[in-house]
């Protein structure tokens, strides 16, 4: 006992120390196993750890070691960070530094944010994190503020208000600190927005740069719009972009252009559903690829871009991939934007191939008769063949970790009009889903070249968690029902599971601690499924958020 | 039972009350010719489905499951203007007293039984 107060001692007086988080650690986040520094587990985003300790053969003795309250009922999506024996966490209305071996509370604090402000927010009341970088905290707020907190005392050091919700404006995203700037994306494309990414000085504030995601019609792909049709154009940037320090080149992932209703706005509608390549000091676009031209399915292309090194056709290459909402799996040369690879990973029938050469997805009738107004049945559903949650890479197996959803949705356009503040969608809301008769989701072993299915899990209600993989041979993830669960990379064979109190939308991290292998996730649902999949078995799962810590027992 | 036919009741009345105001907002704009719960399931769709799930099936443990609200209208359209608990956000701004009363007809029509 004595021996655990004295860790915990040190580990706050390390924490304010002089030792401040440097570029150059966020720099090797991924491979720094004693923290967390990064939102992805590194700035590649593959949420991969080098670590050992936990393994196949001994992550059924994995036990809770301590669990902490956020006195919230929301969806608990926040990806914890370490950093020198603390972890720091959010909610949608606090932020909070906890001691990372005792599960003490150092601070907490209050996120408050207008009564109004869940008007505007699609898809649950949420917050994915924090950033770190030079003593400091940097996160977003639902009513689209900036925010800096001290990192030894949580006070908060300056504030910036990126947009309006009143327009329809809010933020969930976690931040990115690259070159020395804190990187911020945008929410609300379903809400008549015009997207963008903000540079922001870490230091003091300062608002650097902002970067449209919907050019206006002077700018390069203006002519891609028609009319005034860009000023309610979406293109939500909802979630962290990777970050190639060899490169200096963010990879930010683009959303759904809005209404969903398609004949509103004629063309390719750039940059939605897209990835844009950014210089993160200017925010200048070095290049961009389109995943899904004038798209009326919601098939954003926000979700991670994750950066390896892979040999494709026997040559070392710099790729970047993306499990797209789309239900296609993509690598592109990351260096120049280059489509290497598109390969469907669930059900496909709004396309029926991805051209190599243009990039372009070849549309099927489905497509065409959405287009029409139609009513079509479509797959992916408009929740994607996987959405926000993020998936793991695991450069050792080859193979991504994916939570996919195997369901499709009936979609049918409807007139959008447009009112400041409010839905500006275009689409029946009343008959979504084409539900299949067994599992819902399934957590797939992907080859990335192939999108071929290595090993599925089914389940049931589909799993809405991030994925973390391990030099272990572990992979970790959880289920809406609440279970945490564990299983061998190689042959998806479950090691162990345990239950969590509440359905898991968290992203888990590893790290090791004075010898310890620890993991850690979020506990509490209330995201995009439970509030618009209408699954009434989720009745006898309480909401209620907590973060868990998990080690092995010897 | 007393409850049921309460709320029959209720529901009538309401209604009625609406569609007199659906028929001179009609006489006015030729547009609303909807049934007041038709009206109050169009307005869910835009304005509450994203929280409470579409056609009001959600598993009542994020957000509360109206088809369980009680059959007491003032309370309904005090929420649905004011917000309540810091969680339902305030919509008096948004939504107009016809659209509240609309609403309730639907949210009426779907309650279980």
């Amino acid at each position: 006992m004595k021996r655990i107060a004295l860790a915990a001692g040190l580990a706050i007086f390390a924490s304010h120390g002089a030792s401040a988080q440097t570029a150059d650690q966020l720099v090797k986040g991924a491979t720094d196993t004693a923290n967390v520094l990064n939102y992805g587990m590194g700035y590649n985003l593959q949420r991969f750890s080098p670590l050992t300790q936990i393994n196949k053969e001994n992550a059924k003795n994995l036990v809770p070691v301590w669990n902490y309250s956020f006195a919230d009922d929301r969806s608990e999506e926040s990806q914890p960070l370490i950093y020198q024996g603390v972890l720091y966490v959010t909610t949608h209305n606090a932020t909070m530094a906890v001691d990372a071996k005792t599960g003490k509370q150092i601070w907490k604090s209050k996120v408050d944010y207008p009564a109004e402000t869940p008007r505007v927010v699609c898809c649950g009341i949420i917050n994915r994190g924090a950033a770190l970088f030079d003593g400091k905290l940097f996160r977003t707020t639902l009513d689209a503020n900036v925010i800096a907190l001290d990192a030894k005392t949580g006070k908060e050091l300056w504030r910036q208000k990126a947009a309006d919700i009143k327009e329809g404006y809010s933020m969930t995203v976690a931040p990115l600190v690259a070159d020395g700037v804190v990187l911020t994306g945008i929410s609300g494309a379903e809400f008549g927005t015009r997207g963008f990414i903000d540079g922001w000085d870490p230091a003091t504030g300062k608002h650097l740069w902002r970067t449209h995601t919907i050019p206006s019609p002077d700018e390069p792909g203006g002519d891609t719009w028609k009319g005034d049709t860009w000023k309610l154009g979406g293109g939500s940037t909802w979630i962290t972009g990777s970050y190639d320090p060899e490169q200096n080149t963010v990879f930010w992932g683009i959303g759904n252009p809005g209404p969903f209703n398609a004949a509103v706005r004629p063309g390719d509608n750039l940059y939605t559903c897209s990835v844009l390549a950014l210089d993160p000091k200017t925010g200048k676009t070095k290049w961009h690829f389109q995943f899904s031209p004038n798209n009326p399915f919601d098939y954003d292309a926000v979700a991670e871009m994750v950066l390896a090194d892979m040999n494709v056709e026997g040559k070392p290459t710099k790729v970047l991939m993306n499990a797209n909402r789309n239900g296609f799996f993509y690598v592109l040369d990351r260096t120049n934007g280059k489509l290497l690879a598109a390969n469907p990973y669930v059900k496909v029938n709004w396309a029926s191939s991805i051209d190599l050469k243009t990039g372009k997805p070849v549309e099927t009738d489905v497509t065409r008769d959405a287009r029409e107004g139609k009513k079509v049945v479509v797959y992916p559903s408009i929740l994607g063949g996987k959405n926000w949650e993020p998936m793991s890479f695991n450069p050792q197996t080859g193979l991504a970790y994916a939570n996919t959803l195997v369901f499709g949705g009936h979609y049918k356009t409807e007139p959008a009009t447009y009112k400041a503040g409010e839905w500006y969608l275009g689409m029946d809301l009343t008959d979504l889903w084409e539900w299949p008769e067994g599992p819902r989701g399934q957590l797939k072993a992907i080859d990335p070249m192939t999108g071929k299915t290595k090993w599925e899990q089914p389940s049931d209600i589909p799993r809405f968690s991030g994925v973390l993989s391990t030099a272990g041979g572990v992979v970790f993830s959880g289920k809406l029902t609440g279970e945490f669960e564990a299983f061998d990379a190689e042959s998806g064979k479950k090691l162990w599971q345990f239950q969590t109190g509440s359905g898991i939308e968290g992203q888990p991290v590893t790290w090791q601690q004075d010898g310890v292998q620890y993991v850690a996730v979020t506990s509490g649902y209330g995201g995009v499924y439970s509030l618009f999949s209408g699954d009434e078995r989720l009745a006898n799962v309480p909401a209620g958020g907590s973060l868990w810590v998990f080690a092995v027992k010897n | 039972m007393f409850k049921r036919t309460a709320a029959t009741f209720a529901a009538v009345v309401v209604i009625s009350a609406v569609l007199s105001a659906a028929a001179f907002a009609q006489q006015q704009d030729n547009s609303a010719a909807h049934s007041p719960i038709d009206l109050g399931k169009t307005t869910f769709a835009q304005k509450c489905s994203h929280c409470h799930g579409p056609n009001m099936v959600n598993s009542g443990t994020v957000t509360p499951d109206l088809r369980r609200f009680p059959d007491d209208q003032p309370r309904f359209v005090t929420t649905v203007k004011q917000g309540k608990n810091g969680r339902m956000p305030p919509w008096g701004d948004i939504l107009s007293d016809d659209e509240i009363i609309a609403l309730w007809a639907y949210v009426s029509s779907r309650r279980a039984q």
